[in-house]
C-alpha cells in the first residue's frame, strides 16, 4: 500500500470512528461524513496523477457535487430536527425506540 | 404534497434504483444509491412530525454512512487492482468492507438497530418503499460480488432470521413488527445469495409482494397498532377474512406463495450439505410465525359477542380509495396464489 493510500485511508477511517463514535451533536456527525467524502475527493484527484490515468478526471467533480447534496441534504434535516426536537442532541433523538 | 413535487421525487427514486441496476462501474453504483437516499428524504419528512424528521435523519446518516464506505472500498480496490468492475473485485479486505457496507444499506443484523426506527417514524406508504424498493439496489450489488469469505454472508444471514423473529416479538406497533418481519426475510434471502442467484431473485420478489400487501391493508385499516386491528371486520370485511391468509403466506406456510421461497432454500441448503444452517433457518422462522399468528388473531380470530347488525364503528368511515389501494387486489392474488406457477417463475428467472 503506497504512502497515498496510506494517507486517504487514515484520513476517511478516522472520520469514520469519529461517525461511529459520536457523543452529543448531530452537526458533529455531519461534519464527520464531510471529512469521509473529503478525503474521497483526495483520494480520487490524486489517483489521476498517481497512476497515470486520465480518463477518470472528472470523477472528483462527480464526487463532489454528490457530497455537496447529500451535505445540504444532511444539514437541512439538522434544521428540521432542530425546529422539532428543539436541540440537535443526539440523546433527544429517542422518541422512536423500542 | 405537491403532485409536481411528487413526481419529481418519484421518478428519481426510479432513476436511483435503474442507474445502480444499470452499472459496472463502482461509481455509478455509488451515485445510483445516493440519488435514491437523497430523493426518498423528503417523503419521509413531510409530515413535519418529530416522529419523521427523527426517522429521515436516522436514515440518512445510515444510508450516508454506507454509501461513503462503499465508495472508499471500491476506490481502494480499485488502486490496487487497476480496473473498478463490479463483477470483478478480487482484494479481500475491500469485498468485505464493501459487503458490510451493502447489509448496512438494507438493514441486516448486526446492522439493524436503524429499521424498526425509521419504518415506525414514517407513514405506511413510505416505509412501503424503503421495505421495498430501497432493498432491491443494494442486493443486485450484492448479486454481482464475488464473495471472498463466504461464512460472511451466512453467519449474518441466520442472525439476521434470528433477530427478526425474536425482535418482533414484543412488539406492538405494526411498522416494527413489519420492520422486524422485513429483516428475517432479508436474512433468508442472504442465506441463498451466494449459492443461487436465481433462488435469491424469486425470494427477494416474492418478499416484496407479500410486503406490499400487507402494508396497503394496513394502510386501508389505517391500523398502526395490534389494537386498531380488531375494528377492522367493520371497516372492511373481506379484509377480514383475507388478512390472516397474507400473514401466514408471510409466515411462509403451505399452500401460499410464502412457501415457495423457503421451501427452495430449504432444498437448496440441504443438497449443498449445509444441515446445520438449514435446521437453524426453519426453527428460527417459528419465531416470526407467531408474531404473525397473533396479528391473524387479532385481526379474524376474535370478533366482539354481539350480533353483526348491532356492531357498527361510531365514527363514520367513507371508504377511502387511496392511489395505492387499487394495487390492494393484484398484490393480495399474488401473495396467495403463486404457489401453483413455481416451476414457471423459476423458468422466467432463471
Amino acid at each position: 500500500m503506497t504512502p497515498i493510500q496510506m494517507t486517504f485511508s487514515t484520513n476517511f477511517l478516522l472520520g469514520l470512528m469519529g461517525l461511529t463514535f459520536h457523543r452529543t451533536h448531530l452537526l458533529s456527525a455531519l461534519l464527520r461524513l464531510e471529512s469521509m467524502m473529503l478525503s474521497l475527493f483526495l483520494a480520487t484527484s490524486l489517483w489521476a496523477l498517481q497512476l497515470s490515468t486520465i480518463n477518470i478526471a472528472t470523477v472528483p467533480m462527480l464526487v463532489l457535487a454528490f457530497s455537496a447534496c447529500s451535505a445540504s441534504s444532511g444539514l437541512r434535516l439538522l434544521v428540521a430536527t432542530a425546529r422539532t426536537h428543539g436541540s440537535d442532541h443526539m440523546q433527544n433523538l429517542n422518541l422512536l425506540q423500542c | 404534497m405537491n403532485p409536481y413535487l411528487l413526481i419529481v421525487l418519484l421518478t428519481s427514486l426510479g432513476l436511483g434504483t435503474a442507474l445502480t441496476l444499470s452499472s459496472t462501474h463502482w461509481l455509478l453504483a455509488w451515485l445510483g444509491l445516493e440519488v435514491g437516499t437523497l430523493a426518498i428524504l423528503p417523503l419521509m419528512a413531510q409530515r413535519h412530525h418529530p416522529r419523521a424528521t427523527e426517522a429521515a435523519t436516522k436514515y440518512f446518516i445510515v444510508q450516508a454512512t454506507a454509501a461513503a464506505t462503499l465508495l472508499f472500498a471500491a476506490f481502494n480496490n480499485a488502486w490496487l487492482q487497476g480496473h473498478s468492475d463490479i463483477q470483478h473485485m478480487s482484494h479481500p479486505l475491500f469485498t468485505s468492507m464493501i459487503t458490510l457496507a451493502l447489509l448496512l444499506k438494507l438493514g441486516l443484523a448486526p446492522m439493524h438497530t436503524w429499521m424498526p426506527q425509521v419504518i415506525q417514524g414514517v407513514s405506511l406508504n413510505t416505509g412501503l418503499i424503503v421495505s421495498t424498493w430501497q432493498k432491491i439496489a443494494p442486493f443486485i450489488l450484492l448479486l454481482q460480488i464475488k464473495q471472498i469469505h463466504p461464512p460472511l454472508l451466512t453467519i449474518i444471514g441466520l442472525a439476521s432470521i434470528l433477530i427478526g423473529g425474536w425482535g418482533g416479538l414484543n412488539q406492538t406497533q405494526l411498522r416494527k413488527i413489519l420492520a422486524y418481519s422485513s429483516i428475517a426475510h432479508l436474512g433468508w434471502i442472504l442465506l441463498i445469495l451466494q449459492h443461487s442467484t436465481a433462488l435469491a431473485t424469486y425470494a427477494l420478489l416474492i418478499y416484496i409482494f407479500m410486503t406490499s400487501a400487507t402494508f396497503i391493508t394496513l394502510k386501508k385499516c389505517k391500523a398502526t397498532t395490534i389494537n386498531m386491528l380488531t375494528t377492522t371486520w367493520t371497516k372492511a370485511p373481506t379484509i377480514t377474512l383475507v388478512a390472516p391468509l397474507m400473514l401466514l403466506s408471510l409466515g411462509g406456510l403451505p399452500p401460499l406463495s410464502g412457501f415457495a421461497p423457503k421451501w427452495f432454500i430449504l432444498q437448496e441448503l440441504t443438497q449443498l450439505n449445509f444441515i446445520p444452517h438449514a435446521s437453524i433457518a426453519a426453527m428460527a422462522a417459528l419465531l416470526s410465525l407467531s408474531y404473525y399468528l397473533r396479528l391473524s388473531y387479532s385481526i379474524t380470530l376474535s370478533l366482539s359477542p354481539n350480533n353483526l347488525p348491532e356492531c357498527l364503528q361510531w365514527r363514520v368511515n367513507y371508504p377511502i380509495s387511496t392511489p395505492l389501494s387499487s394495487a390492494l387486489p393484484a398484490a393480495l392474488a399474488l401473495t396467495l396464489f403463486l404457489l401453483p406457477l413455481t416451476p414457471s417463475a423459476l423458468t422466467l428467472i432463471i
